[in-house]
């Protein structure tokens, strides 16, 4: 009884793993800029490896080798966030305009314009620095 | 008069008597009648009806403290005037009891309305002065005074001139220790079994790194205060993980969407969070929490990128930022009204239809023209203009992109 | 030594096909990674195809019996992350060292 809840769990979660890193993929091809990609990249994705994982650590038990899928959780929720605000911080300084809803460039204009910039920045930045 | 006259902020510093004695002595280089205004300020956890034991916690004095530590620099700086002692007046005050003073920013701009308030052009800094507010890693406060034309700053050269960067704190034993004992468990649970293998491995590898980073890791002393903030983030995460869940199925369903129904905005929201790891559990928490993506971290206010307009709406309420603030200073500080309310919030780019969001910025359409119609010419100019048009942050622009880094 | 803790058929078999499931949704990342356009995209996408690895060897820990799978997967986490953070300062300030 409790064996066949413990596997239902487990389907339950990968099944859910599944869906979020589905969303995340399908975000990550579908949204319009770096910006809002790296929303579902750091979110939906998080939160798939998080059940994924969770399926794991219920399959394996406890154990030392469920501890690990314990730290392994922990530290994926630590540093996507970090991973996906430090990608869209270099965004940001490289110049790049987040993409508006009635902005009707795509996300390769909104690039170039910035490149240009970009080259700009570096310049005076190099300039500037103690 | 008040040409003669110096605004000095102590701390109770080492190198305290050398200020106040090459204050004492440049002031009364000149002539006529000279004042020294000496200022004890109050870190912010003073200011809040706190409980007692964080009274005790932080670097900061009790008011009565503070009086005695005030009276003994006075007593020291008549002592160094001798006999110019009839033309020297010295003042005590203590400032930052009434108000929240969160940021070493916020510190410059009291300090600078003290300087206007009695009339003293110059403030004095002591090289060690360590006012309590903002961590190494926020713009410190030299920087922030820099930037205030009414006034001058000047630093006194104390003798022993150990300028206090965050790598080259010396550690304290504590913090070796508990590091130590930290990096020991870590390697005995990916480890797993209790060999005499893996103990002296573990030692050696933990000893490597409590000598090697502590002082990297701690800026003080882990105290009972950080174990009961450990309970409280304990408390945090079941919160957060609900949020997490509760939004990403929201944002799952935008996604999906055929038609993708966004409305992404930029929007900048100045947090009552203050001090590094705070600052940052809240970013972080930020960018876990779907539809908000904290892009910028700038002492206490973040850039945050908004994906649809309800996750914009839950950022302003701040359940966040009250839930980080319950973390990190105690359930009284939870009564801090929300961003909106506080009126701290802003939206960076125009909304369509809603001409009230913001009133600073052209379309983004426009800024890109106009940045490119000007590159062709000159490269350099159009790369500052974009910055400051945008972000409407202009002057800070460049030096806070360079203190981010640090935190990042 | 690969210890017996699958208890059925059945979940050594949803754990091996969600594993060629994720597999498919993280060669799905080479098509941002490939087209960009920006320098951060493709991190972006190469930082989701690492989460997506680390889970992949997760499961295939489980479903294999391979606890050891779980040592790589902790590893291939923290470089992610790394690689992540590294390759975003370094397009900042290009040039400069990291």
């Amino acid at each position: 009884m409790i064996e066949t809840l413990r596997v239902g769990a487990i389907i339950v979660l990968v099944v859910l793993g599944l869906f979020f890193t589905f969303v995340s993929a399908t975000g990550v091809l579908r949204l319009p800029d770096v910006y809002s990609r790296a929303h579902t990249a750091s979110q939906a994705d998080t939160l798939g490896a998080g059940f994924a994982l969770a399926a794991v650590a219920l399959a394996l038990g406890f154990g030392t080798t469920s501890y690990k899928t314990v730290l392994l959780l922990f530290f994926i929720f630590i540093t996507n966030p970090t991973a996906a605000h430090a990608i869209s911080r270099a965004a940001d300084e490289q110049g790049i305009e987040p993409w508006t809803t009635d902005d009707d460039r795509t996300d390769r204009d909104l690039y170039e314009a910035s490149e240009v910039e970009t080259d700009g920045g570096v310049a005076t930045n190099g300039g500037e620095q103690p | 008069m008040s040409a003669n006259s110096l605004l000095v902020p102590v701390s109770g510093s080492s190198t305290e008597r050398q200020t106040v004695k090459y204050a004492v002595r440049r002031v009364l280089d000149g002539t006529g009648e000279v004042r020294i205004r000496f200022v004890y300020v109050h870190p912010p956890d003073r200011t809040q009806e706190t409980s007692p034991e964080e009274v005790v916690a932080d670097a900061g004095l009790s008011p009565e403290q503070a009086t005695r530590l005030l009276d003994r620099v006075a007593v020291w700086a008549r002592e160094d005037a001798g006999e110019d002692i009839s033309r020297l007046t010295v003042e005590t005050a203590q400032i930052g009891l009434t108000e929240y003073l969160f940021s070493p920013e916020d510190l410059a701009t009291r300090l600078v309305e003290e300087t206007e308030e009695h009339d003293i052009p110059h403030i004095l800094l002591d090289p060690e002065y360590n006012p309590g507010i903002g961590s190494p890693l926020l713009r410190p406060l030299e920087y922030e005074l820099t930037r205030f034309r009414e006034c001058t700053v000047e630093e006194a050269p104390a003798q022993l001139r150990t300028r206090r960067s965050p790598l080259v704190i010396r550690s304290t034993p504590v913090q070796v220790g508990s590091l130590f004992l930290v990096s020991f468990l870590f390697y005995q649970l990916l480890a797993g079994q209790l060999y005499w293998f893996d103990l002296v491995t573990g030692v050696i590898s933990a000893t490597i790194v409590a000598v090697g980073l502590s002082r990297v890791t701690f800026h003080r002393n882990p105290s009972l205060r950080s174990l009961s903030q450990i309970g409280r983030l304990i408390l945090y995460i079941p919160y957060l993980l609900v949020q997490i869940v509760k939004s990403n199925i929201l944002i799952a369903a935008v996604i999906l969407h055929p038609r993708l129904p966004i409305e992404p905005r930029l929007t900048r929201v100045r947090t009552t969070v203050w001090g590094g790891i705070p600052v940052m559990t809240l970013a972080n928490s930020i960018t876990l929490t779907p539809g908000t993506l904290s892009v910028r971290v700038d002492g206490r206010s973040l850039t945050v990128h908004t994906l649809v307009p309800s996750a914009r709406e839950d950022l302003f309420d701040g359940g966040l930022e009250r839930a980080v603030r319950y973390v990190f200073y105690g359930r009284e500080s939870m009564k801090i009204a929300s961003p909106r309310e506080r009126g701290d919030t802003k939206i960076l780019q125009p909304i369509p239809g809603k001409s009230d969001g913001s009133d600073e910025n052209e379309s983004p359409g426009e800024t890109g023209e106009a940045d490119e119609t000007e590159v062709s010419d000159d490269r350099e100019a159009s790369g500052d203009t974009e910055t400051s048009d945008d972000r409407e942050a202009s002057g800070d622009t460049e030096t806070s992109d360079e203190q981010g880094g640090e935190q990042t | 030594m690969p210890v017996a803790f699958i208890t059925g058929d059945l979940v050594t078999d949803v754990f091996l096909g969600a594993a060629a499931l994720f597999m498919l949704l993280a060669i799905a990342m080479f098509y941002r990674a490939i087209k960009g356009p920006t320098t951060q995209d493709r991190v972006l996408a190469v930082n989701v195809l690492g989460t997506n690895t680390v889970v992949i060897l997760a499961l295939l820990g489980a479903g294999l019996g391979e606890p050891s799978l779980l040592d790589i997967a902790l590893v291939y986490a923290l470089l992610n992350f790394l690689m992540a953070v590294a390759i975003s300062k370094f397009t900042v300030e290009r040039g400069g060292v990291l």
